[in-house]
């Protein structure tokens, strides 16, 4: 996790939480709102969307911080959520995992050394959702591709084609392919 | 070998060792543009994780909070409702337990006021002493099923006396009853003969 985003007299909070005290309740979004969001904003396509994920991750966290046993951390806890909640807000919108397709609407935006190179955050705007999102629990987040799958409701190879693919296409995309003899 | 795919060179960045990752691993050790792909990957990987983090445009708070605080309301009402329903259960309880302590009380005095009747009877008998009377064979044979009849019935009186308190008073009170009807015979057999030759 990002050791930025801590709880501080996380135990206090925590129990005034569990009690449905309003403040304490705050406290937790305030503590975590930003990798929350950040979470749901690279998996999902729009803003809203993301803000959509920020509140139904809230609203799950203070209806069920009662059954929240501190065996992980807080943050583990608030992210399997807003993972999950990201992920069912992909499958709901449907949207189609059409890599070719999206290449040929999306264009590189940046040029540089007489190449076509994009910035990472647009070629991983880019991606298809389901890449983007394998890509983002994976390396960023640090999910296994075993609870990737999981949380996808796919295979543990599922996962690791869909790293592997969005790994290939961010190397062209950033214009970082050198030719292997 | 030919260069590592992209699968292989992701799966070497994965703990513990999978399938054919030896071989992947005897590859990168000896090939040059395997080990810059390979560093490119990571590199590429921190650059995600050093990505600046994305804030919410909106405050949300208000709106979580609002549809939390709706949500336990609903809850509260819930389980108010549920407690209204337990109230009025025990409510019922106290009344029905009072209606049966009141008729466990008229009972009572039901059982106390036979249990009198049923002493007065036995203190006529008594006095009227039927076995020092010389008494005729129908008489007697209908005195001695009347005094068997009661003779059953105490002994039914005794065994009832092991039932829960409700049930035992109510047998009680019909078995008292019973005894005072019979006895109330049994003095009539007595008095009615004892008229009928004369004393």
């Amino acid at each position: 996790m990002n050791d930025a985003y801590v709880l501080t007299d996380s135990e206090v909070v925590l129990s005034r939480a569990r009690a449905g005290d309003a403040a304490a309740l705050e406290r937790v979004y305030r503590a975590y709102e930003t990798p929350v969001y950040n979470l749901a904003r690279r998996i999902c396509r729009t803003v809203e969307d993301a803000e959509d994920v920020l509140q139904e991750t809230f609203y799950e966290v203070c209806r069920s911080i009662g059954q929240y046993r501190g065996d992980g951390s807080l943050w583990g806890w608030v992210r399997s959520i807003a993972a999950s909640k990201a992920l069912m807000r992909l499958r709901r919108n449907k949207y189609r995992d059409t890599d070719e397709l999206d290449e040929e609407f999306h264009r590189p935006t940046m040029k540089v050394d007489g190449g076509l190179r994009m910035d990472l955050e647009a070629a991983l705007e880019r991606l298809p959702e389901t890449s983007r999102a394998v890509v983002w629990l994976h390396d960023v987040e640090g999910y296994t591709h075993e609870e990737i799958a999981g949380m996808m409701g796919k295979t543990v190879s599922f996962s690791k084609s869909q790293l592997a693919r969005a790994h290939t296409r961010l190397r062209r995309w950033l214009g970082e392919e050198e030719a292997r003899a | 070998m030919s260069h590592l795919s992209m699968d292989q060179l992701v799966a070497l960045r994965e703990p513990g060792a999978e399938p054919g990752t030896a071989t992947a691993r005897e590859h990168l050790a000896g090939c040059a543009a395997c080990q810059a792909e390979l560093q490119r990957l990571d590199q590429r990987v921190a650059r995600l994780k050093a990505l600046p983090a994305l804030r919410p445009a909106r405050d949300q708070w208000a709106a979580v909070n609002s549809r939390a605080a709706a949500a336990r309301r609903v809850r509260r009402l819930r389980w108010a409702a549920v407690g209204g329903l337990a109230a009025a259960a025990a409510l019922t309880l106290v009344v029905l337990q009072r209606r049966t302590e009141t008729a466990q009380v008229t009972t009572a005095v039901a059982i106390d006021d036979v249990m009198a009747r049923s002493n007065q009877l036995e203190r006529v008998l008594e006095a009227y002493n039927p076995d020092a009377r010389v008494t005729d064979g129908v008489t007697a044979r209908v005195a001695g099923e009347l005094e068997d009849r009661i003779a059953v019935l105490d002994r039914q009186l005794n065994t009832v006396q092991m039932l829960d308190a409700r049930t035992r008073d109510a047998a009680l009170l019909r078995l008292w009853q019973e005894r005072v009807g019979l006895l109330d015979a049994l003095v009539d057999v007595h008095l009615t003969r004892a008229s009928n030759v004369g004393f």
